[in-house]
């Protein structure tokens, strides 16, 4: 009982900041169709911006909202390079997640000890003690000595509240006049170029908020892995691709769900399902393995969706 | 008044399939007309309207609108005062976004998309006054996706959207070529109303010849790039589909055919 009780902690935990890439995604990818690589290099860079500002001492909270603003600003980057200079849309991701290995680098080694050569260190870990998110206002409220509530409860609960907010967020987002338009732009930008908006700009804020969001959950993942270093990043995209894809894809039925719910689900669905391939013996090794296995299910599922509702519509 | 003076058009220059289409093309619309367009395939209807939309470049010549010069003004500024409506009743609306969703959208042209709420629901009443005269249904599901719905019913909204703000230049790109007969003439006399409703200066490709004699003050046919045919008024009133069917066959034989 208390080994599921732990499991269960760990997948969920790992659902909620996992989540925040997929509801990233949901807007670049499902909304903007934009296939954006940036993310790895984003989710890192919101990572070492945190801890890098926790490290000085700065408010948590302030710190999240620097890695959210420092997300949004490579994820611009890219959509420029895709809307100014017309470079595709992979191109671009590549182009910018290349720079950011550098950058990242370059900010974790001046961040700590101001060497701008990138050659004094390339980690950040701190320790249980530092001010993160645990431990300053509103989280610390929680009395620390409630019976049952350990550490591990306290980040769990945490998570679930940033990873709701952050839903709140979109959701508002994408029913304000600005978001509808982002809506449109990737329904039809014709129709965007004919309602006198430069469809351009949509695409670029698309893309800010979808790599901000990345960054966030890198930020968060710093508390899981109580470090930084610079592979984190790696295979961050197949787990919010995937996550995004199952959540839509498992809960395409589901009328009263909206979108950004449903990513949040397909989000813990499909930590759990990594979960349980290691409970059941699968040595870590094998995770990467298993997660483009999983995510090739994802694709073929939601197509098989997309089947049946063109032959519902009558279409071949 | 708009303007297109001295226009060249190029595709594909430098390639060894360079097409000049446009050869210091020049034409004036004036305030008020509605203007028929027809002509063969590749005569350069569809192109004339980009060019005036801002779709594709020109490679010489100006474009002035009230003499004001707007040859490099972006595509989507030159939308702040044309409303277009293209062949394909796909491009005219957002097929991912309700009927209600892409009205309040349509509506808020020319004004601020800000981070105020899109969908207004105390308008639905008002769209359903503006939609109930279609005769389509529309009105009684704002709630459905623009994709769920025919090929008609898509174009009448389209057509709508593109007027119902303040413009003065309603572009239309053959809007009922792909329709069935019925629909077609339910458009095209829609068309014509919101034309005379709004007094707008109108510009209609077709490549339905009664519809280009039946409508507007103007007519033009157009060949290879140059305009040969431009009859205003009274000389429009007197064209007849037989008029514009000989010319055709004219061309035809000049072409070789």
């Amino acid at each position: 009982m208390q080994t599921l009780l732990a499991t269960a902690e760990v997948f969920l935990r790992s659902g909620f900041v996992f989540s925040l890439i997929a509801m990233g995604y949901y807007i670049s990818y499902t909304l903007l169709d934009f296939p954006d690589l940036t993310v790895e290099g984003t989710f890192l860079s919101g990572a070492a911006v945190f801890a890098i500002l926790i490290h000085h001492g700065v408010n948590a909270w302030i710190a999240l909202v620097a890695s959210f603003l420092v997300g949004f600003l490579f994820g611009t980057l890219t959509g420029i390079l895709h809307v100014k200079l017309r470079i595709r849309p992979l191109l671009c991701g590549i182009l910018v997640s290349t720079a950011l290995l550098t950058v990242n680098l370059i900010a974790v080694s001046a961040g700590m000890t101001g060497d701008f050569s990138g050659e004094s260190t390339s980690q950040i870990s701190y320790g249980r003690g530092a001010a993160t998110l645990d431990n300053v206002f509103p989280i610390n409220l929680i009395p620390p000595r409630i019976p049952g509530l350990n550490l591990a409860l306290r980040e769990l609960i945490l998570f679930a509240l940033l990873a709701i907010l952050f839903k709140y967020l979109l959701d508002w987002f994408l029913s304000t006049k600005r978001g509808m338009l982002l809506r449109a732009t990737g329904s039809n930008d014709r129709f965007v170029t004919t309602l006198a908006k430069d469809c351009g700009n949509s695409k670029i804020l698309g893309l800010g908020i979808g790599n901000a969001y990345a960054a966030v959950a890198g930020a968060l993942y710093t508390h899981i892995s109580g470090n930084v270093n610079q592979s984190m990043g790696t295979g961050t995209i197949v787990i919010g691709l995937a996550s995004l894809i199952i959540g839509l894809s498992v809960f395409k039925r589901v009328r009263f769900l909206r979108p950004s719910t449903k990513v949040i689900l397909g989000a813990l669905l499909y930590q759990l399902c990594l979960t349980v391939a290691q409970k059941m013996g699968v040595p870590s090794a094998y995770n990467k393995l298993i997660m483009a296995v999983l995510f090739t299910g994802a694709l073929l599922l939601s197509r098989r969706g997309r089947a049946a509702k063109q032959a519902a519509a009558g279409r071949e | 008044m708009l303007e297109l003076r001295n226009v060249t058009k190029i595709y594909n220059p430098g390639e060894v399939t360079e097409n000049c289409l446009f050869q210091d093309f020049s034409l004036q619309i004036a305030d008020g007309e509605f203007v028929s367009v027809v002509g063969s395939n590749g005569s350069g209807k569809t192109s004339m309207l980009n060019i005036i939309c801002g779709s594709i470049p020109v490679e010489k010549g100006e474009l002035l609108l009230d003499g004001k010069d707007i040859t490099h003004l972006p595509e989507h500024r030159r939308y702040e005062q044309i409303g277009r409506v293209y062949q394909n009743p796909a491009m005219g609306s957002c097929p991912d976004l309700t009927i209600l969703e892409n009205l309040c959208l349509a509506e808020n042209k020319n004004k601020p998309f800000g981070f105020g709420r899109a969908v207004d629901r105390k308008r639905a009443a008002h769209f359903a006054e503006m939609l109930r005269p279609l005769g389509l249904g529309l009105e009684e599901k704002p709630d459905v996706l623009v994709g769920a719905l025919s090929g008609g019913q898509r174009q009448a909204l389209s057509l709508l959207m593109a007027t119902m703000t303040p413009i003065r230049f309603l572009i239309l790109d053959e809007h009922t070529a792909a329709l069935d007969p019925k629909t077609a003439e339910i458009i095209m006399e829609l068309t014509d109303r919101i034309v005379r409703e709004k007094k707008l200066t109108a510009i209609m490709v077709t490549h339905n010849l009664r519809y280009a004699v039946e409508y507007g003050s103007r007519m033009l046919m157009m060949h290879k790039g140059s305009v040969i045919l431009d009859k205003t008024g009274e000389e429009k009133a007197a064209v007849t589909v037989a008029d514009l069917l000989a010319t055709f066959n004219d061309i035809s034989i000049e072409c070789g055919n």
